[in-house]
């Protein structure tokens, strides 16, 4: 359960630090997110409920700081980010035998897919409620730069939070044999 | 292998949290942000605080490794005098510009708060900044923000402490606007997707006939309730004709990637 609320303060460290980080200019303005690759390790370390209380934590607090409200209007209802995170993180969450194969591989690569699908998905829903559906090279460089860098970011990150997991005894870390 | 009894009323339970959330109106929505911006003020505006020392120890250490080459032979004595200098010019620096924003706030004919920025838009596809006055300092939603420049954006969320300022650069920032000598008339807004630092803004609905030329002024006209007028948005960079109206291309009057002090107009004197 430590480990479960060491992950809670993570995620909102990680979504104020965002706050700081700028964007790329030198890749068409890319920006860095640190939250969705913890939220995918949570995925993999967590049990199922406590993994959707997460997948809902990080949502909510994504929705709450980003949505804008213009006008009378809100332009991504809060809760679209905590469906993203949750089906994403579901999807993570099945396939937690192979990271207990030390297939991490596979988890640092679908962190990354994972990432600019929700970056793609937020895209999306503001292009349906602002009309005219554009996609030029500098919409996909911001699609697909955080995306590899969270996929760069996830190896150290996972590391990191396996580490973490190990330090505060928690006991739910997928072990090899329970998969064999 | 079916799922398990307690998966099954956690998947219910998030679910219906979900959907009560999806439901939430504009109004609900935004006290909800405010709620949670709130929460986080502290650690936002103290997470600004340590940036910026950040940056000033990273600014110092670069003229160090400049002095080293200048002058071997007086190396230390040198590096301390030069820091010293340094700093003494970044707070010359910060005097002028407080001097310029408060003689700005004494000519002007606006009611104006002064703010400062605390933070940048963390996300792909909107353009905001958030700013150290709330509520409590008797700003409220939909407050035209403003430079000594001209406009920076409008006040969207805003909770007792801090506020999220929309930028003129986003595209959901729409501004009636009015060309310098000129009758044209047009609506401002930013770009979707913008590639640097400084993106430039669009007026449309402009007349086929308006030949607009570069170096014209850009003001908002008053309409819509907003912003008022005359305040000075950008210049025209360049025009161009389209099916059923005129645009031009502004380059924004403020530079909006070097925000740090802004003022929020409450009304006026």
């Amino acid at each position: 359960m430590i480990f479960f609320f060491f992950l809670l303060v993570f995620v909102l460290i990680a979504q104020i630090a965002e706050f700081f980080i700028p964007a790329l200019p030198w890749l068409y303005n890319a920006h860095i997110y640190i939250v969705p690759a913890i939220v995918f390790y949570g995925a993999m370390a967590l049990p199922f409920p406590l993994m959707l209380a997460l997948a809902f934590y990080a949502g909510l607090l994504l929705d709450a700081l980003t949505v804008q409200v213009i006008g009378g209007k809100v332009e991504v209802s809060i809760g679209s980010s905590i469906l993203l995170y949750g089906v994403l993180a579901g999807i993570m969450h099945g396939l937690r035998p192979l990271f207990a194969r030390g297939r991490w591989e596979v988890h640092c690569i679908l962190s990354g897919i994972c990432t600019s699908l929700i970056v793609l998905a937020q895209y999306l829903m503001i292009t349906f409620r602002r009309g005219s559906l554009i996609f030029n090279r500098e919409i996909w460089w911001q699609i697909g730069v955080p995306g590899l860098i969270a996929m760069a970011m996830a190896p150290i990150l996972f590391w990191f939070l396996q580490w973490m997991g190990r330090i505060t005894g928690y006991s739910y870390l997928p072990e090899r044999d329970q998969f064999e | 292998m079916g799922m398990s009894r307690t998966n099954l009323i956690a998947l219910l339970i998030f679910g219906a949290i979900l959907g009560y959330l999806l439901s939430l109106g504009p109004d609900t929505t935004r006290k909800f942000k405010a709620g949670v911006y709130q929460l986080l003020a502290p650690f936002l505006t103290s997470g600004s605080g340590l940036k910026k020392q950040i940056t000033s120890v990273r600014t110092g250490l670069k003229s160090l490794e400049q002095l080293e080459h200048e002058n071997a032979a007086l190396e230390v004595e040198n590096r301390a005098l030069r820091a010293t200098n340094e700093s003494l010019r970044d707070a010359e620096q910060e005097v002028n510009r407080l001097r310029h924003a408060l003689n700005y706030r004494e000519r002007s004919v606006f009611k104006l708060i002064a703010a400062e920025v605390v933070t940048r838009d963390s996300s792909t596809w909107w353009r905001t900044v958030t700013i150290n006055r709330g509520r409590s300092d008797g700003i409220e939603t939909d407050m035209p923000v403003v430079t000594d420049v001209g406009l920076v954006g409008k006040t969207t969320t805003v909770s007792d402490s801090i506020s999220v300022v929309l930028l003129v650069s986003d595209e959901n920032c729409k501004i009636a606007a009015s060309v310098e000598g000129s009758r044209e008339q047009g609506i401002v807004s930013g770009e979707r997707v913008t590639t640097g630092l400084n993106p430039l803004l669009n007026l449309n609905f402009l007349s086929k006939q308006a030949d607009l030329k570069a170096g014209q002024r850009v003001y908002t006209s008053g309409m819509g309730g907003v912003f008022p007028s005359g305040l000075l948005l950008g210049v025209v960079k360049n025009f161009r004709v389209r099916e059923l109206d005129g645009q031009a291309q502004l380059t924004p009057a403020v530079d909006l990637s070097h925000l740090e002090d802004v003022f929020v107009v409450t009304g006026r004197k």
